[in-house]
């Protein structure tokens, strides 16, 4: 592996996950050098446990979080507002693989939308024309199915049961993809033999993370210095404004640092905007890149939901790809509906120790055990839709809580938006509605777990005062300074989001390549 | 019998008198493992079936999780004192003796307290993280090692129909 001296000012990208690792990939493809920073371990596919509550210590980012706000999992999971990863890989890792695209109009969603009380709404400085090159590039990279070429998988129990639920409910578009996991060999790794871990990490390696694709490769050029269990504490800036180090700790502690030419941040939105206000100086007082104090605001976790449905026939939920059903008719803006913006319903399964955990937080009794005794009978479903972005709903640094570092903790404070509430409200009733269709006995509306998608704290905007970065993720404040991940998303839109992470991290890493190829960088 | 609204206050008041007396003899020296004092035992297991009651699985399950309950409640003396105490006032109660029905109700008079919580928190997180309750309930757990569940039954629910994969053709897309 490639050593880049610690005073050579090099590229440095902090988070190695769907936005780091890629973006890793793209540039050491490209020809740049880059240093990769990684708070986690290096674990294989091979480490994995098919085992909930194992994976979870193992693979978990559980460095101190608190959280505030009305949003259930301050009382429920009040330690735990997301759930990601801590590792080489991020939490591409242990996705499911759902991967549809952006809608046009969710891209001009205050112009679409218009003005939402309470809502800070905001089109995106990029529209889908810009993007759709770059999201060719990154289904192919990921193998997304039903696209370019890559095969539909075929259907699991739990699909179908959702499938020929929509069907009788009117639905006309679900399938079993897009999803990033081979039907068939591709791209070097194998088909997908329906082992029905994902959430634990895929030990097959059908399911594409940088893990398996982009961090490897990127080795491959030997132009990358990879550094597991180096979690960043602090950038530091010169007398003009730019950065120009990156203060690091190893795992013992010890502080480590790498003058940087280039600075790019992917730790996943919580993180990414702690690391920024942590960075505070006298030039930036409220945190580095924030002189227009929207660092860590406008932070949205997608709306979720679940619901399991109970039958009086075997389902057997478990077996096979988790996520591998969608259905897209609820996905469009339709304001008759009470609310603005869509949902997409995916199918979901949780093995009984998570399922106790989170189908019902707090339940007890015999109507939960009912839950539980119906395991092998029930079918599952997630729903996942926009939220409204708010400048309340923000991640702040705890003045009480620190990690063991010694850092202030971040705080994660929710609130739902009434077009949320809205939103699930509906989208419940209707995945209820689908599953009676098909002979549903009962069905159980679960809430939102903590966090699986963060997005939005620095968010891109064509004005430096909306937002923290610009069309190409480049700080405002900051030239040298690019946020590569999730938090840069101006709004959500109703689809999962690690396509357009990888799609925007391709985009920028052309960017950021043509910039130093004309020394304009 | 026609239970007296005097007898029930004899009764409550002589379990408070048992429960204080107890109290300073037990509470010593509860066990922090099963088997020490198999009345505590016998309650907590009672009161973990009660909290989560699943007919078709057998103590072995409940017990298992009242050994995590314990090792859980015993972290510290002030904790062990807590719990020993709350304990025996649920013993001290008679709730041993209680039909499903009272004991349910019983236990939701208690809901709220830490004591409660505590067995709760602790019994989800174990109790079905259990592999003999994984298979009670029709789960098969780890499966890459089988070679996944590809041929072990991942599209074998035949009381549908084959559902199309493939995205919608039509108009309207
Ligand atoms: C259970 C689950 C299922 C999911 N399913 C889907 C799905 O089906 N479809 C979809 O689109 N998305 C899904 N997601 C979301 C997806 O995983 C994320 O959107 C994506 O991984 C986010 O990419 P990222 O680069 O922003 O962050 P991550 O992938 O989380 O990577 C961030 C990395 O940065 C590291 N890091 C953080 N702070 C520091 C620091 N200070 N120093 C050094 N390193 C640091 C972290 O350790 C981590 O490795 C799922 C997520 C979960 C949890």
């Amino acid at each position: 592996m490639k050593q880049i001296a610690k005073d050579e000012k090099a590229v440095v990208i902090i988070g190695s996950g769907a936005g780091g690792g890629t973006l890793a990939y793209e540039l050491t493809k490209a020809g740049i050098a880059c240093v990769l920073l990684e708070a986690g371990a290096y674990l294989k596919n091979e480490d994995y446990h098919n085992n909930e509550w194992e994976a979870f210590k193992q693979m978990a980012w559980l460095d101190a979080r608190t959280t505030s706000g009305s949003w259930r999992i301050a009382k429920d999971f009040p330690t735990l507002p997301a759930w990601i990863v801590k590792a080489v890989g991020g939490t591409t890792t242990h996705w499911s693989g759902a991967t549809p695209r952006f809608k046009d109009y969710e891209f001009k969603a205050r112009t679409t939308y218009g003005d939402v009380a309470g809502a800070t709404l905001l089109d995106w400085p990029i529209t889908l024309e810009d993007l759709a090159p770059y999201y060719d590039k990154a289904e192919i990279a990921m193998g997304s199915t039903h696209r370019h070429g890559r095969p539909a998988l075929p259907a699991n129990n739990n699909y179908k049961v959702f499938a020929n639920g929509a069907e009788r409910v009117g639905y006309k578009l679900y399938a079993t993809g897009p999803y990033a996991t081979n039907a068939e060999p591709y791209d070097g790794r194998p088909a997908s033999i329906q082992d029905g871990f994902n959430f634990q990490g895929d030990k097959s390696k059908a399911k594409w993370s940088t893990l398996v694709r982009e961090i490897p490769r990127a080795l491959e050029t030997e132009l990358l210095d990879l550094r597991p269990e180096s979690h960043v504490v602090r950038i530091t800036h010169d007398a003009s404004g730019k950065v120009d180090t990156v203060v690091y700790a190893d795992k013992s502690g010890a502080l480590h640092e790498q003058a940087a030419h280039i600075v790019c941040v992917a730790g996943n939105s919580i993180e990414t905007a702690r690391l920024l206000l942590l960075s505070e100086s006298n030039r930036f007082p409220k945190g580095l890149a924030n002189s227009s104090d929207q660092v860590g605001r406008n932070y949205m976790r997608h709306l979720t939901g679940s619901v399991y449905a109970r039958f009086d026939k075997p389902v057997h939920m478990f077996r096979g790809e988790t996520m591998a059903g969608i259905i897209a008719d609820e996905a469009a803006h339709k304001p008759d509906r009470g609310f603005v913006g869509g949902y997409y319903m995916e199918t979901l399964s949780l093995g009984p120790s998570f399922l106790a955990a989170f189908a019902e937080p707090g339940g007890w009794g015999p109507e939960f055990a009912e839950i539980m005794d119906a395991y092998d009978r029930t079918a599952g479903m997630w729903i996942v839709g926009e939220d409204m972005p708010q400048a309340t709903n923000r991640v702040t640094l705890s003045e009480t809580v620190r990690d063991q570092w010694g850092l202030a903790a971040p705080n994660v404070h929710f609130d739902d938006h009434k077009n949320d509430v809205a939103m699930r409200n509906y989208a419940y009733d209707h995945a209820q509605k689908l599953y009676k269709a098909v002979g549903a006995i009962d069905s159980h509306r679960t809430p939102p777990y903590p966090s699986t998608h963060n997005l939005g704290t620095c968010r891109m905007s064509a004005k430096a005062e909306d937002g923290v970065v610009d069309r190409w993720g480049r700080a405002h404040d900051v030239p040298n300074l690019f946020v590569s991940d999730g938090s840069v998303m101006t709004t959500g839109a109703a689809a999962n989001p690690t396509l357009t992470i990888v799609a925007l991290a391709i985009r920028q890493a052309e960017y950021i390549a043509g910039e130093l190829k004309k020394g304009t960088l | 019998m026609k239970t007296t609204k005097r007898r029930l206050l004899i009764g409550s008041a002589a379990a408070t008198m048992m429960a204080s007396t107890f109290a300073k003899v037990a509470i010593a020296k509860l066990p922090l493992a099963r088997g020490g004092d198999p009345a505590s035992d016998k309650a907590l297991v009672r009161m973990i079936r009660v909290m989560f009651p699943h007919k078709r699985f057998g103590d072995g399950p409940y017990q298992r999780t009242a050994d995590a309950v314990l090792a859980a409640a015993g972290k510290t003396p002030a904790d062990r004192v807590a719990f020993s105490a709350a304990l025996h006032d649920l013993q001290a109660s008679g709730f041993t003796e209680l039909d499903d029905k009272a004991a349910l109700a019983k236990l939701k008079s208690i809901e709220d307290t830490a004591f409660f919580k505590l067995v709760k928190g602790t019994t989800v997180t174990t109790l079905y993280d259990d592999p003999e309750v994984w298979g009670l309930l029709g789960y098969e757990g780890p499966s890459f090692d089988k070679g996944g569940y590809v041929k072990r039954g991942f599209n074998d629910l035949t009381w549908l129909p084959e559902p199309r994969i493939e995205e919608y053709a039509g108009a309207g897309q």
